[in-house]
């Protein structure tokens, strides 16, 4: 106990450790955004091309079929592809995209593109669990698919969909710090270079300890949001 | 109001093709509750729902108020399925909605009221289902009847000129069940409003249909007014129907009744009903009876009632003036043997 204490007492990275913690709340929460802004209409395609909401007119459906597979085997590659493989692969597009590969700016797009396949599978998950009744109820008061969509469908999934962005936030505190193996910047770029290259354990310890708080704290906050939006 | 035209629905399935329908031809009045019943399997919901086109059919027309609205496509049948209310059997609401927003949803989407008008429109139309108090509740918080009576003021929100049910009791008890029904008797009568309901309970449609038609495996067997079909049902799927209900036919009682027997149906509806006929009879011509099978009871108020005796006349001239004075009382008879 005292050799911990001591440890801490002269730990003295904290600068580096508060800056770190910044930059993985930036990277994630930018992450987050554009990913919620992409795989939600993404997953809201996938639903209404899916194969539950085939058109009865064949040219129509033959489209939606057609839209359908091409996308989900993108999505499909992309899930498939391991996240650090997916990092280095995706250099050259991030460089185009911002400018560079390092640092928080290099480690969003690949954050985004590797995550944003997996929220756009859980929208459409959970719009396919909606009640069909519901679609049944809309179409039959003449509503558009877009007032379907806003005005029915995301209303009754919306607890599932909050669930699906803790997760998916969670998931992108643990990418994040993977990023730091490429020199992604935040407390994965610091557990790397202190923990991992400078044998530093503390600093893998605290970095550590960080993250499972991060966790905690985003999964606390999600299930207080489902629970005050659930009607059930 | 409504002209169903020679409607037939196909299916296309790896079995090769599957008739929903066929041929169906209806009418429906302006101001009438339409009862279309028929066991599960029968057609009768694909056919409730080819009237709003949420099926297209394969063959035929539907006209309302003489437009083939099966040739709508896109912003017309949208504007058309505004002006249809839809009651489902498990309501369908929006559970993640209060029943003040499940019930404005369809103002919105036509959006032809400003929202202080919506406002109004959903207060106007809760009132009406009894539900006032009920606004602020979400769905969940609701039994089964006053789910549907959510979903009934939602169908009428938009001032419809006609209201589906599909199946809108089936999933409530008895007692709700009357409730219900009693409500939309209450808004066919208030509103004037043109009801077509599907069921598979004989009890909805004498409770409250003014006209009834049959339906077996993808074929209309029967219709017509509801006391007709009640009283002298032809078809076997009609008689099991009614059988379900306790009102069953004399086929075998007939023949099962004594030798020299003879063997009359009855049938009186209106204030024929209202006199004491079997007694006065009893006592006039001495003639003794007894009751094979029966029903009395109230059709949407009408008083009826259907007999079928079993009578041991002294001789054929006794029969006959047995049946001249059943005449003379406005009762409608007919010899079986």
């Amino acid at each position: 106990m005292d050799a911990v204490m001591n440890a801490l007492a002269n730990f003295e990275y904290w600068p580096e450790i508060g800056t770190g913690t910044l930059d993985t709340l930036i990277m994630t929460g930018v992450a987050l955004l554009f990913t919620v802004l992409i795989g939600l209409p993404l997953g809201v395609t996938l639903f209404l091309t899916g194969p539950q909401h085939r058109s009865p007119s064949a040219r129509v459906a033959r489209l939606q079929a057609t839209v359908y597979t091409a996308l989900s085997f993108i999505v499909n590659v992309l899930r498939s592809v391991p996240f650090l493989i997916l990092l280095i692969l995706l250099i050259p597009t991030t460089r185009w995209i911002v400018g560079t590969s390092l640092g928080v700016e290099g480690s969003i797009p690949p954050l985004v593109i590797g995550i944003a396949p997996f929220f756009a599978r859980l929208v459409e998950t959970l719009l396919r669990e909606v009640d069909h009744g519901v679609f049944e109820a809309c179409r039959s008061m003449g509503a558009t698919t877009r007032q379907t969509i806003f005005w029915a469908l995301f209303p009754e999934a919306l607890p599932g969909l909050l669930s699906a962005i803790t997760v998916t936030a969670i998931a992108l505190i643990g990418y994040s710090a993977m990023s730091g193996v490429i020199g992604g910047g935040g407390l994965g770029d610091l557990a790397v270079r202190y923990g991992y290259q400078r044998f530093n354990t503390t600093v893998m310890i605290v970095t550590v300890a960080i993250l499972v708080v991060l966790v905690q704290l985003v999964q606390m906050l999600g299930d207080h949001f489902v629970r005050r939006l659930s009607h059930r | 109001m409504i002209r169903i035209d020679n409607i037939g629905k196909t299916y296309r399935t790896p079995q090769g093709e599957f008739h929903a329908l066929r041929d169906i031809d209806l009418e429906i009045a302006r101001g009438e509750i339409f009862g279309i019943i028929g066991r599960s399997g029968a057609g009768k919901s694909t056919l409730l729902r080819i009237v709003n086109l949420l099926e297209r059919p394969t063959q035929g027309r539907v006209l309302i108020e003489d437009q083939n609205v099966t040739a709508f496509e896109g912003e017309a049948l949208r504007r058309l399925r505004q002006r249809i209310g839809f009651v489902f059997q498990h309501f369908n609401l929006l559970n993640s909605r209060t029943v003040y927003d499940n019930v404005r949803l369809p103002l919105r989407v036509a959006g032809e009221l400003s929202s202080a008008d919506q406002k109004r429109r959903v207060g106007e139309v809760l009132e009406l289902v009894g539900l006032t108090d009920q606004a602020r509740k979400y769905p969940r918080q609701l039994s089964g009847g006053q789910r549907q009576r959510v979903g009934i003021a939602r169908a009428l929100a938009n001032r419809p000129s006609v209201l589906l049910c599909d199946e809108a009791t089936s999933a409530l008890d008895p007692e709700t069940t009357q409730a219900i029904l009693r409500l939309l008797l209450d808004i066919n009568q208030q509103l004037g409003l043109t009801i077509v309901l599907i069921t598979h309970g004989m009890d909805v449609i004498r409770a409250i249909a003014d006209q009834v038609a049959i339906l077996d495996q993808g074929h209309l067997v029967e219709s017509g007014k509801v006391l007709d079909v009640f009283l002298n049902p032809r078809h076997a799927t009609t008689r099991s129907l009614l059988a379900d209900i306790g009102l069953e036919s004399e086929n075998g009682l007939t023949s099962a009744s004594a030798s020299g027997a003879r063997v009359v149906r009855l049938t009186y509806q209106g204030e024929t009903a209202e006199l004491p006929v079997l007694s006065q009879l009893a006592r006039e011509s001495g003639v003794d009876f007894s009751i094979l099978l029966g029903s009395v009871g109230h059709l949407k108020g009408t008083r009826y009632g259907q007999l079928t005796l079993e009578i041991k006349p002294p001789d054929e001239a006794g029969f006959q003036r047995l049946l001249a004075s059943l005449s003379g009382r406005g009762v409608h008879f007919e010899v079986l043997r």
